[in-house]
């Protein structure tokens, strides 16, 4: 196979048309509206987006929608089954029906990390092991932002949620690891994954742009700070993606070819106190008194994953 | 029973403000109960919260339609027909509007029925908090001091049990109580014309018929049409391009979540004001420092 080429270099080159307009139900300074914008502009019009009950059930709201493409709304364990069926769908009419070619579509499900780690895990395995022709986007805000921010296997150690909260007996908050679904996917040799940020609109595109390239699954975990569930002010938005980068916290990797590539990897790497002071779902680690066991404990994690790497 | 109606935007402390006032009613010996209205839109859009107060048992239940206090934490609303802040209230209505226009241009600006009561919050929460927009206190204290029947100190005990439930930090909670003492004290106090009770008007049965799938099932023919549906009006700052300096970088426009940045012809950055959320993003991201933040009711329109 040849090999691609990044079409992106800087961000005067984005693709200059929108294919998701303003107007949305979504909060100010949405991390990962920005990333789906994002890749929507790359993915274009000829897209069936199988949406997962979410944050991103705001896209679409009776009887407007902010899609140039198609939308199919599906309930949160249910996105991959339906992108099953709408891509079976469509083989079978082109193949059977007389569906010209020119009508096929790109079928793509959208959903959060509740439903990507937790409730449609399941269904997105079977996916994978059949290896169906899609691209998989998760927007990752690292709880159940849509119902109030509750935990879910995305949440990181240390986070405090609506269902974890900092207790006498839990003073942690959400006292395991974040789930590392890049791996578990991974284990089932998917065509390509990527780690994407909105803070990285270059390196976002370039991947989309491969990704399009390609046949089987795509699949995509785009880091989506939160102003509302993680406690900042939306003007850091893009801020707290960029030390959620340089803390090392949130490695940008891509796997294609059996191979993991981190695309870019923070140059020194900062401590993770400075991602995580910023942000009100953390602040019972610095007060009223400091934390330093469960800060170390969340270094010495981001830590170890470097090791193997750097 | 004394009704009062809170209206502001998701984020700016309307629904503590509204538990804050109700707690402070119970700490002088009220009944209370307090609850928010929000539909599933979030930060920035406009939310509603409601507080009763009785020396009774409070029976009644459901959003309060005509308010015998209106306390409207951002201005703006008064120009969003899907607010509709001053829906219901009547002559005997007192409405507070946090701003820094005096009374008389509030009521010639916005055409009301009468002279409003008007008080700079957003000032005093900057002094004291930091940030313009934290109305939690300094609505319920505004409140307190206006039913008048509510004392200093049970208000002061109510922002310190619901901040401090909320966890927020010692010293922050400090400076909401000398903001809290500040606002209790300073604020004219009113007088409440008195109120003909009405009886409570019953709404005949609707009896719901089931549809056939297809009107049941919502489609949408239309590709980008969300377009319509304004957002500007969530915005409490406005993101304004310096021209004079700005030099093209399209940082603003690649940051911008929601696409409310376009490139025009000679490829300059253009804000979409009917979309912008005020979120700020782009006032943060560019590099030049040459989007400035403006207050919105201030804002050259």
């Amino acid at each position: 196979m040849t090999a691609f080429v990044n079409p992106y270099k800087k961000i005067k080159d984005l693709h200059p048309k929108e294919a998701i307009s303003p107007g949305t139900g979504l909060c100010a300074g949405c991390g990962g509206l920005e990333g789906l914008r994002l890749a929507m502009k790359e993915l274009g019009e000829n897209v069936l987006i199988c949406n997962a009950a979410g944050c991103f059930t705001l896209l679409s709201v009776y009887p407007f929608t902010p899609l140039k493409s198609s939308w199919l709304y599906t309930t949160m364990g249910a996105p991959v089954p339906a992108a099953q069926g709408v891509r079976d769908a469509l083989d079978i009419r082109m193949a059977h029906k007389g569906l010209s070619n020119d009508e096929n579509l790109l079928v793509m499900a959208v959903a959060g990390d509740g439903s990507s780690n937790d409730i449609g895990l399941g269904a997105t395995s079977a996916a994978l092991h059949r290896k169906l022709d899609f691209i998989y986007f998760c927007y990752d805000n690292e709880a159940y932002g849509n119902t109030g921010f509750q935990l879910s296997a995305a949440s990181p150690l240390g986070s405090a949620t609506q269902t974890a909260p900092t207790t006498k007996v839990h003073p942690a908050g959400a006292e395991s690891f974040k789930q590392d679904l890049f791996e578990i996917w991974k284990a089932q040799e998917p065509t390509y994954i990527a780690t994407v940020s909105p803070r990285e609109p270059v390196d976002l595109s370039n991947k989309f742009a491969k990704a399009k390239t390609l046949q089987g699954p795509r699949m995509f975990i785009c880091m989506s700070p939160c102003p509302t569930g993680w406690g900042y002010d939306p003007k850091e938005s893009n801020l707290i993606a960029k030390l959620a980068v340089d803390t090392g916290i949130f490695p940008i990797k891509e796997y294609f070819e059996g191979k993991v590539v981190h695309t870019k990897p923070p140059k020194k790497r900062l401590p993770v106190e400075q991602f995580l002071e910023r942000q009100k779902r953390f602040r019972h680690l610095f007060e009223p008194e400091r934390r330093d066991d469960i800060i170390a404990l969340i270094q010495q994690h981001v830590d170890e994953y470097w090791r193997r790497y750097e | 029973m004394f009704r009062i109606r809170m209206h502001g935007r998701g984020g700016q402390g309307i629904k503590t403000a509204s538990q804050i006032l109700g707690s402070a009613a119970f700490n002088s010996g009220f009944q209370a109960q307090d609850f928010p209205l929000y539909s599933a839109e979030r930060r920035g859009a406009p939310i509603v919260a409601f507080t009763r107060i009785s020396e009774d048992a409070i029976l009644e239940r459901g959003p309060i339609v005509v308010p015998d206090l209106l306390l409207i934490g951002d201005e703006t609303l008064l120009e969003s027909p899907q607010a509709a802040p001053l829906c219901g209230s009547d002559e005997s209505t007192v409405i507070f509007i946090n701003s820094e226009k005096k009374p008389e241009e509030l009521q010639k600006h916005y055409s009301l029925s009468k002279l409003p009561l008007q008080w700079n919050l957003t000032e005093l929460c900057i002094q004291y908090l930091n940030h313009g927009m934290l109305l939690s206190t300094a609505l319920a204290a505004t409140g307190a001091r206006l039913i008048g029947t509510i004392s200093l100190q049970a208000l002061l005990k109510a922002v310190e049990s619901e901040l401090g439930a909320q966890g927020i930090p010692k010293k922050a909670l400090e400076k909401n109580h000398e903001l809290a003492q500040t606002i209790f004290l300073d604020l004219p106090s009113t007088t409440f014309p008195a109120r003909q009770p009405a009886d409570l008007q019953a709404n005949s049965l609707i009896v719901m018929e089931q549809k056939g799938i297809r009107d049941a099932s919502p489609l949408i023919f239309a590709t980008g049409n969300m377009a319509l549906r304004k957002t500007g009006d969530w915005r409490i700052q406005r993101p304004e391009i310096d021209y004079s300096h700005c030099n093209k970088c399209l940082i603003c426009y690649a940051r911008c979540p929601d696409g409310a940045i376009r490139v025009n012809a000679d490829d300059h950055p253009e804000i979409d004001y009917d979309h912008c959320k005020g979120c700020m993003i782009c006032a943060q991201e560019c590099p030049g420092h040459f989007i400035n933040t403006v207050r919105e009711a201030g804002a050259e329109s």
